[in-house]
């Protein structure tokens, strides 16, 4: 295993799952829940004649930044796409079912527990959504993680974090938005549709799925950053986004409400105005978006360098 | 009542059958009026009374077209229409603020959609933001005590049922010779994503609720809590389940409802087991090291 202190210099989108969870919480502090070692596959990729995971591509666990309780999800693209199953699923609904307990618990037992004992959720990405070898089991569970999320509100934090090969999409594109905050790094990706089924839907002309280019572009997190879909663009080193998550970690849930982009009937108002800007501006490009937000050269602003694209960039204002 | 055989694509007429004769009245929630006919026309938002009791009614209009978002038609719902079944539950939440729990609205949502909209302008926007702000505003309804029931009577396809009608307290189906359909994707679109043969899935199918399609798999799985026989059965139905959910609301068992409520559902019919062990290990797994995180 590699050591905790190489994690941290490591690139978030070449670490696999468990290093992403052992890095992004305090070295030593992650204790594992149904891991490898407790042989739970999915009992339903058998029949297909598919190899099988014995933690079903899914890392849950808890670990500590500082004196925050750091729940800990992370995917692992490698296995089937990160996809979502019923073991996979599970596990990371009961996750956040037991931060949301343990913090019931805490607050029982002492009301005024400070802001940085409470736990929080960090969900670290890599999926397409559901996994069609056990399609109806992964739909339900993305039924399940969404109904935690808002028993979750304004009790726990739940942050997104996404910076990894596969991106994040399909139904748990929708999860993610959800979410309190969302941290990327420039290589996440996040959205709905995938790429090829919008060339289906809209022909080769309008979409290429082949354009690696425009593929970012559109769901890219240099994008998402302008747009306010995702709160925090960072390096791509677990180190940036361990520091990202510890900067949330001490915050009050209050303060969480405001990084939100749904979940309230004024957020959704705000949506609504980004949906007519899009009725009147068209985009072919959302570079289009760049531009109107005040970014008067969008296309070398997307070939930026980080630090170049975060003195730059300019956020679109609703 | 004329032999229908299939209520697919008319969603409209489906909440005829639904409501009291009459009573729906379209584009207003409480203080909430929708006065633009062309924004999100795929959704048919509004207002009726069951039994003589105010509903939400939201349902899918298959026959619509979003003139101003072109891959939203049939019943696909885009970007405007998730944001105004979003507005819908929210005006609900607030006309019924200040009533007590017995008293909160009953939501209905009149399923039959086969997609959320799959475009370029909807992934630059984030179509994902608009199906989940639908569904965080009906999990909010859910547990601020307004009784959901979902009724599929046409396509509850993917991502689109994960939008409009897996967040419900129970969710009932037309039964699958009414052309029910609820699944994730086609045979063939699976068989050619996961690379397996057409008849080995077609065979794993018939069987395998995890993995076949159809409401009476679904039942099996717990995400169908009752399948509806009759047309004409869906009101009753609906009425039944108002009230049973309503009753377990007063009694304070919100595991019994919705997303979670159909975890334990699957448990109990022998569709989804494998969740609940992989849930207990966890759950036995923190304790055990539970005071380690906990700061003192």
């Amino acid at each position: 295993m590699t050591k905790w202190t190489d994690l941290q210099s490591a690139s978030f989108l070449e670490s696999n799952a468990r290093d992403r969870a052992l890095g992004l919480v305090d070295e030593g502090s992650f204790t594992e829940f149904c891991g490898p070692m407790d042989r739970r596959p999915s009992p339903h990729l058998g029949v297909l004649g598919d190899a099988v995971e014995y933690d079903d591509g899914v890392v849950t666990g808890v670990g500590r930044i500082g004196e925050t309780p750091v729940f800990v999800i992370s995917q692992e693209g490698r296995f089937i796409g990160g996809a979502v199953g019923e073991v996979h699923g599970a596990k990371i609904v009961n996750t956040v079912r037991l931060a949301i307990e343990m913090l019931d618990a805490m607050v029982a037992k002492n009301p005024d527990t400070p802001e940085a004992h409470k736990p929080i959720v960090v969900f670290s990405f890599e999926t397409g959504g559901v996994r069609l070898h056990e399609a109806n089991a992964g739909l339900l569970a993305h039924a399940e993680f969404m109904d935690q999320v808002q028993k979750a509100r304004g009790k726990v934090p739940v942050i997104a974090v996404i910076g990894s090969k596969v991106g994040c999409f399909g139904g748990m594109g929708f999860v993610a938005a959800a979410m309190d905050a969302i941290v990327m790094s420039e290589f996440g990706r996040l959205g709905l549709t995938g790429p090829e089924v919008i060339e289906q839907e809209m022909g080769r002309e309008e979409f290429d799925s082949s354009d690696r280019g425009l593929v970012f572009r559109t769901t890219g997190a240099k994008h998402k950053y302008i747009m306010g879909d995702c709160n925090f663009l960072v390096k791509d080193s677990v180190a940036a986004f361990r520091a990202q998550i510890a900067d949330l970690a001490v915050l009050p849930i209050a303060d969480f409400e405001a990084m939100r982009r749904i979940g309230s009937e004024a957020a959704v108002d705000k949506q609504l105005a980004l949906v007519a800007l899009a009725v009147e501006l068209q985009p072919k490009d959302s570079l289009d978006v760049w531009a109107h937000a005040g970014n008067e050269a969008p296309a070398e602003l997307n070939d930026a360098p980080y630090e170049e694209f975060i003195a730059k960039a300019q956020r679109l204002a609703v | 009542m004329e032999d229908i055989e299939t209520l697919v694509g008319r969603g409209r007429e489906a909440i005829d059958f639904i409501v009291d004769a009459d009573s729906f009245e379209e584009n207003t929630v409480g203080a909430l009026t929708f006065d633009d006919p062309e924004f999100g026309p795929g959704a048919v938002c509004g207002t009726a009374t069951l039994n003589g009791a105010t509903v939400t009614v939201i349902a899918n209009d298959a026959m619509a077209m979003n003139e101003k978002f072109p891959v939203v038609y049939g019943g696909i719902i885009g970007m405007e229409e998730g944001y105004k079944m979003a507005k819908s539950v929210y005006a609900s939440i607030t006309a019924d603020a200040d009533k007590d729990l017995a008293d909160k609205r009953a939501i209905v949502l009149v399923v039959d959609t086969p997609g959320n909209g799959p475009g370029k302008v909807e992934e630059i926007f984030g179509m994902n933001k608009s199906t989940g702000a639908y569904q965080l505003a009906l999990a909010e309804a859910r547990l601020k005590g307004h009784p959901i029931v979902a009724m599929v009577i046409g396509r509850a396809i993917s991502g689109a049922f994960l939008c409009h009608g897996l967040q419900a307290d129970h969710i009932l189906s037309l039964d699958a010779n009414f052309g029910t359909m609820i699944h994730v994707m086609p045979l063939t679109s699976i068989s050619r994503i996961i690379r397996k043969d057409l008849e080995t899935l077609q065979a794993l199918s018939t069987g395998n609720p995890v993995f076949a399609a159809g409401p009476r798999f679904f039942y099996e799985l717990g995400g169908v809590q009752e399948l509806v026989t009759e047309i004409s059965g869906m009101r009753d139905c609906i009425t039944k389940h108002i009230a049973e959910i309503r009753t377990a609301k007063a009694e304070g068992r919100e595991d019994d409802l919705g997303p979670w409520g159909r975890g334990k559902l699957g448990k109990e019919r022998g569709g989804r087991v494998v969740r609940d062990e992989v849930m207990a290990l966890m759950n036995e797994q923190f304790a055990a090291v539970a005071d380690q995180y906990t700061a003192s």
